[in-house]
């Protein structure tokens, strides 16, 4: 039955290495977060950082965050480290995550296009990191 | 409702869906959900904001994340299945299954055969085409049902198991649409069987038709069938001219009895089954 499910909820196929637009929008919180000199984020911060600059009134769901940052990591656009556990300081330690140098190329593109075109294409991700 | 009871069950849900997965990748969610939940929590309850403002967020953010959960733990779970078999191994399980649903159909079409032939030799059988449709649809259902969980048994207590639940839940079904199990047909009161069977359905799945979890499912099962009976009384139905005391307690006596009985059969096949593995599967 698996195999017809896409038939009928008709979800839609991603084009092999594009960006879905949470990616996308993953990337560009964590440019800004970059340039405003927050180099790492972790998962509810990001969460709410992205709220904030969509001035939407509800969090990314959990699946659809963790699924999408797990996604960006295969991509090679993010890496991602556990905190110390020193500086967890009694609650459960983060996972925190970082751009990497073509995360923030790829972010980078992407705010360019969005100057530049009112509707743009999802940036494609350098093949063989998918 | 408060924060943390939402949080403990979004713990939960996340325990549940990576149940099976390698320890590392599922550690690793389950630790980062845990995370995520204490800072929404800490975060909301520092702005001022209300607790069941908080819990509502918290199950909102889990309810509108279900889809990606299970999109994520099939991902996952594709290499691990894809280990565990080979290419000819699973070819030749699709093949036995696609063998098995055949059988089922044909199975179903013989059944539904025997009111068609009587139709044309008596006028006390009178089946009009919806009665096909719903008799074909229940006997397929509980067929493939069958098929589906017991092929995956190694020992007979479990086919056995399957069998009776199966053949139960069928009978139920029937008994309800047919005649009503309480009451006159159509009585409204029928519509907490679908109760009892969502209690084993549910069951099953969160068991991962596995057998010690199979034995409590039905167990359970059997527990909201005699609950079933219970109301009924309660609630004055056997003052009714066709169900008198002794018929809605033999009657759900009967379905109690095979639910229980499955449930000590799932037990036996749970005592027969070698231990698992150890070390693949994240243990708690």
């Amino acid at each position: 039955m698996g195999r017809y499910l896409p038939i009928v909820v008709a979800v839609p196929r991603r084009k092999p290495g594009t960006l879905l637009p949470l990616e996308t929008e993953i990337l560009d919180v964590a440019l800004s977060l970059l340039r405003s000199g927050q180099a790492t984020f972790h998962g509810f911060g990001l969460a709410q950082a992205m709220r904030e600059q969509s001035a939407s009134r509800s969090l990314t769901a959990h699946g659809t965050l963790y699924k999408a940052l797990g996604r960006l990591e295969e991509f090679g656009l993010l890496t991602s480290r556990w905190e110390d556990t020193a500086a967890a300081e009694g609650r459960p330690r983060r996972r925190l995550y970082e751009l990497t140098r073509q995360g923030a190329h790829v972010a980078e593109q992407t705010l360019s296009g969005k100057g530049d075109k009112a509707i743009r294409r999802s940036p494609r991700v350098v093949s063989g990191t998918a | 409702m408060t924060p943390e009871r939402m949080a403990e069950l979004v713990a939960r849900w996340v325990r549940f869906y990576t149940r099976g997965l390698p320890t590392a990748i599922a550690r690793r969610r389950v630790e980062e959900i845990s995370s995520d939940l204490h800072d929404h929590i800490a975060h909301e309850r520092a702005r001022g904001t209300c607790d069941r403002r908080i819990a509502f967020s918290v199950i909102s953010r889990m309810v509108r994340g279900l889809a990606a959960d299970s999109a994520w733990r099939s991902q996952h779970a594709k290499p691990i299945a894809a280990q565990t078999s080979t290419p000819g191994q699973a070819l030749k399980a699709r093949k036995t299954t696609y063998r098995s649903a055949l059988g089922v159909a044909l199975g179903t079409a013989f059944i539904l055969l025997l009111p068609l032939v009587a139709m044309q030799f008596t006028d006390e059988v009178v089946w009009d085409l919806a009665d096909f449709a719903v008799a074909g649809v229940l006997l397929f259902g509980a067929g493939l049902t069958y098929v589906l969980i017991a092929r995956k048994a190694g020992n007979v207590a479990y086919r056995v198991a399957v069998g009776v639940a199966v053949a139960a839940a069928l009978l139920l079904l029937w008994l309800m649409g047919a005649v009503g199990v309480i009451g006159e047909e159509g009585d409204h009161v029928d519509f907490m069987y679908f109760g009892v069977l969502a209690v084993g359905i549910i069951g099953a799945v969160i068991a991962r038709f596995r057998p010690d979890g199979m034995a409590r499912a039905l167990l359970a099962t059997a527990l909201a069938q005699g609950l079933v009976a219970v109301i009924a009384l309660i609630a004055g139905k056997h003052q009714s001219p066709i169900s008198s005391v002794f018929e809605i307690v033999a009657l759900n006596g009967f379905f109690v009895a095979l639910f229980t009985g499955s449930a000590r059969l799932f037990r036996h096949a749970g005592r027969q089954q070698p231990p698992r593995a150890q070390g693949r599967t994240v243990r708690r």
